[in-house]
């Protein structure tokens, strides 16, 4: 091993952790007795998860596992991350098929779906309230889902595009010479030949959905998704280690979600 | 004998710019072996692509077995392709891979068992039904693309370029292995390629392209004794030509001008020839003697040796004569004599050996000299 | 086979143009959720008002509101120069990382598994994920913990709730932006072209500038807009974290919860028209459809 491959070890390294550290503070401090997230770290309690409330409390003190609003959200968050991932998934396979192929426009097509992502999350979040409140429609997750799909399409659009193998056409046409009809084509040829880029895409969806704030919190009024009830309890209320203990249970969850579906994608990978 | 295929005038524009195929007609009788030869981007690939309905023509008529093909999709087509990269299924073995069309054809499983079987026996891959194509070797892959297209037993089966990505033991054993098939399966085979001979060879019919035109069709030895342009002289088998001039016919021999002085010819294709004017004067390698040899032809000139090349079965020689034209000779290994370069010697040939060739190539407006030497 | 079954069944016409029929779909979702939206963003931002009724009275008064404003030079340094930052220290965190995942990882395997895991974080709540940096650098942090207890200083730093906020947390949050479409780009490259470079006498850093890198431009510039344009977008990590450095929006945010709808659009308008032109500039510079077609 050359020096070069030690040092993009040691830099591969680096950045992973650097993305972590968060991380590790986070799980660390959501065991602090405390209230105050700071250090040194005093005492160890399962408090912030399990503690029964006492029905006096605020919001920031009582324990995740006894905060219904928090449930409320993450079943919103999951609403609309799942409607997300499916509406990108099914978007991103019909545009991509559509835009492989020679068709007039394309490129102006093209950097018209980019658009959604080039276009300030804020801006974006403007003009929907503006067009919800000039035509009179309510805002729902639904609509939430959709708007998120806007930003969520041209990432998976680049992914799918880019990794389409360059013969797929070929097979097309060698399937339908082998007396294919264009429904059989699809089935037993295009469709098991983008399987993988179009399930990365429903998670790519899925994962951006999950973040996302800006546009959720500009549209959602009232109870929203996790992540803007999180950040606007953040907003008002005492920061307090049960923020903590909340994104480590979502960080449980998403690591054994992302395990199982890494672990069945790289028995795919030669 | 019907006809498998007919065109009329087909035209396939690639965007505005090129012209594909510039009103191509043909035929195509049921059962023949059919060679398209050409060199790239001479058309010959589409043609094959929209006989696959694989693309579609601008104008024009395309029948197969009698049939407008006009707006009939790829599937419904009595035809069948063995496409140039193979385009074998990477997600399928080899087994379901040549199952895929008898599948389509919704034939039941024992039927699709035994012929997947049969086809695997004839391209001699038999025992390699469960290998992934990735496994295989590219010969095995060739193999298996055209067991793939054989087993559903269209009446045309196309290949196009079968030959050009294997190595040349590869080539040989396919090219005797697709003349033997042909003859037992009997259907119409078309088969392009850039390499003469394997048109040659192979082909009941040969047919030699050049950018979007038909230069001629004819047997391969029809094709070879009295290629129609200076095109098809060419690209079938080697040749020497010279630019000429008529000067006059006396009877069957015609007395010419070219680059190396006055020659003699005594063509067969003479009630076709103008009394004068511009021709190509072509004569093959095999056809010059050299020496003594050459004292008793009534053709004859001084060259000057300078390069010779090897192949086993026979040599050729590159003489250089009068205005540094070259000459190439070649010579049955067993009748080689013992030559020096840069020495001279004299080249002698018989007018009745000789071509005369009036068209540089069907499209209009080319110079024949710029098809002799190159522009 | 008789000539009639021959023709073009029903599928095979849905299938001829099935290439615009796939279209539709996104294009139904862009114009819902995008191209109306933005026009009634460029419209409002005309108005005087924009009551429950409508919008009322043409006017280009928040225009030169906006352009006359004393404020407006801050907020526009503040808005593009941090954005622009982060993305630059995002570059130079992810490209490397981008480059050594594609050259020196040699198994796919492990190349999956560190892009596994890069993804981990990334679902954590991102309001939580941007919390935890306050135990690191925050007044009562372990920085400020550790160098108070060793003496160093004597008062907290305020490494928090400021500029240098912005550029530790947009850079950690976007670093996945700069590093997939590199990576991407980069997987792209033909190993051959950099063993003829090779070949060539190139000595390692012609081989890196003149061939790898400049190929791989188009996944660099699309990370650049990507990270560029999320910054440009958020509102809430300035407001939260940067004690309120004003950006344009957060302008926007501010200006829209106190329903002043047009000036909110007219500065919605000018953010957009801006990053707009600036992904021009970007795409005259590299073709990034190189990426994908």
């Amino acid at each position: 091993m050359g020096w070069g491959d030690r040092l993009a070890k040691v830099y591969i390294a680096l950045i992973i952790l650097f993305i972590y550290i968060p991380t590790f503070f986070m799980i660390a401090l959501s065991f602090k007795s405390g209230a105050k997230v700071s250090f040194p770290i005093e005492g160890f309690t399962w408090d912030w998860y399990v503690k029964p409330p006492t029905g006096y409390e605020y919001s920031a003190y009582i324990s995740i596992m006894h905060d219904k609003n928090f449930f409320t959200a993450l079943n919103n968050s999951l609403f609309v991350s799942i409607v997300t991932a499916l509406l990108t998934c099914l978007l991103v396979t019909t545009t991509a098929l559509a835009l492989r192929k020679k068709i007039v426009g394309r490129d102006l097509l093209f950097y018209l779906f980019l658009l959604g992502f080039i276009v300030p999350g804020v801006a974006l979040g403007l003009g929907v309230t503006f067009m919800f409140r000039l035509f009179g429609i309510e805002s729902s997750l639904l609509a939430v889902a959709a708007i998120v799909t806007v930003y969520t399409v041209p990432f998976g659009l680049i992914l799918m595009m880019s990794r389409f193998d360059p013969e797929l056409a070929t097979y097309e046409y060698a399937a339908s010479v082998l007396k294919a009809s264009p429904l059989s084509v699809f089935r037993r040829i295009t469709f098991p030949l983008i399987i993988f880029e179009v399930i990365s895409a429903a998670i790519m969806g899925f994962l951006l959905s999950w973040g996302e704030i800006i546009r959720t919190q500009f549209v959602m009024k009232g109870m929203g998704t996790l992540a803007t009830y999180i950040r606007n309890e953040l907003s008002i209320n005492p920061i307090t280690p049960k923020w903590f203990a909340a994104g480590t249970i979502i960080a449980i969850i998403a690591f054994v979600g992302l395990a199982i579906f890494a672990y069945i994608m790289s028995r795919r990978v030669r | 004998m019907g006809k498998a295929l007919e065109t009329k005038e087909l035209v396939k524009w690639y965007g505005k710019e090129v012209l594909a195929l510039n009103k191509v007609t043909f035929d195509i009788d049921a059962g023949d072996f059919f060679v398209i030869v050409g060199p790239s981007g001479c058309g010959k690939s589409t043609l094959l692509k929209i006989i696959a309905g694989i693309l579609d023509y601008d104008s024009g008529k395309l029948y197969i077995n009698g049939v407008d093909m006009k707006g009939v999709p790829s599937y419904k087509r009595d035809v069948s392709m063995m496409l140039e990269m193979y385009a074998l299924f990477p997600h399928m073995n080899v087994f379901d891979n040549v199952a895929f069309g008898l599948r389509m054809l919704g034939k039941d499983k024992s039927e699709i068992e035994k012929e997947v079987k049969e086809a695997l026996r004839l391209v001699g891959l038999a025992g390699l039904e469960k290998r992934m194509p990735l496994e295989l070797s590219g010969g095995q892959r060739q193999r298996v693309a055209l067991a793939r297209a054989l087993v559903i037993n269209p009446s045309v089966l196309l290949l196009d370029e079968p030959l050009s990505h294997v190595d040349y033991r590869l080539q040989r054993k396919l090219m005797e292995d697709l003349k033997e098939i042909h003859r037992k399966v009997g259907n119409t085979f078309i088969l392009t390629t850039h390499v003469q001979e394997h048109a040659l060879s192979l082909a009941d019919t040969v047919m030699v392209m050049n950018t979007g035109v038909i230069e001629q069709i004819g047997k391969p030895e029809e094709v070879y004794t009295t290629p129609a342009t200076v095109f098809a002289a060419r690209f079938v088998g080697e040749i020497n030509l010279f630019s000429a001039q008529i000067k006059s016919w006396d009877g069957g021999l015609c007395y010419l001008t070219t680059d190396i002085g006055e020659l003699k010819a005594n063509p067969k294709n003479k009630n076709t020839l103008p009394s004068s004017g511009k021709v190509a004067y072509a004569i093959r390698p095999e056809y010059v003697k050299i020496g003594e040899e050459a004292r008793l032809c009534d053709n004859k000139t001084e060259a000057k040796l300078v390069s010779y090349y090897y192949f086993g079965h026979y040599m050729e020689y590159v003489f250089e004569a009068i205005g540094n034209t070259k000459i190439k000779v070649s010579v049955p290994t067993e009748k080689v004599g013992n030559l020096t370069l840069g020495s001279t010697y004299l080249l002698g040939w018989s007018a009745k050996d000789v071509l005369l060739i009036e068209r540089p190539c069907m499209i209009e407006g080319l110079n024949i000299e710029e098809v002799i030497y190159g522009k | 086979m008789s000539t009639l079954q021959l023709k073009m069944g029903l599928t095979d016409r849905v299938a001829k143009y099935s290439r615009y029929l796939l279209l539709l779909p996104g294009f139904v979702l862009l114009l819902l959720f995008l191209l109306i939206p933005l026009s009634m963003i460029v419209g409002i931002s005309f108005f005087e008002r924009f009551t429950v009724t409508g919008p009322e009275n043409l006017t280009l008064k928040n225009y030169v509101a906006f352009f006359t404003s004393p404020q407006t030079p801050v907020i526009l340094l503040n808005t593009f120069g941090m954005s622009l930052l982060a993305c630059l220290i995002a570059f130079l965190l992810g490209y490397p990382m981008a480059y050594f995942l594609v050259f020196r990882v040699k198994s796919a395997r492990v190349r999956f598994f560190v892009v596994s895991l890069l993804l981990v974080p990334f679902l954590i709540d991102w309001s939580v994920r941007v919390v935890a940096w306050l135990p690191i650098l925050g007044e009562s942090g372990i920085i400020n913990y550790a160098l108070m207890s060793w003496g160093v200083i004597k008062e907290p730093l305020e490494l928090l709730f400021g500029r240098s906020a912005l550029l530790i947390i947009w850079p950690q949050t976007y670093l996945l932006w700069m590093i997939f479409p590199s990576y991407l780009a980069l997987t792209r490259i033909d190993p051959d072209i950099i063993n003829a470079a090779k070949v060539l006498k190139a000595p390692p850093h012609r081989v890196f500038f003149d061939i790898t890198f400049k190929l791989s431009l188009p996944g660099v510039v699309m990370g650049f807009i990507f990270v560029f344009v999320s910054a440009l977008g958020d509102y809430v990590t300035p407001a939260l974290w940067a004690g309120g450095i004003q950006t344009l929006g957060l302008s926007v945010a501010n200006y829209a919860a106190n329903f002043v709808w047009p000036y909110a659009a007219a500065l919605s308008t000018i953010l957009v028209a801006i990053a707009l032109l600036i992904l021009y500039v970007l795409l005259k510079v590299v073709d990034i459809k190189k990426l994908v077609y």
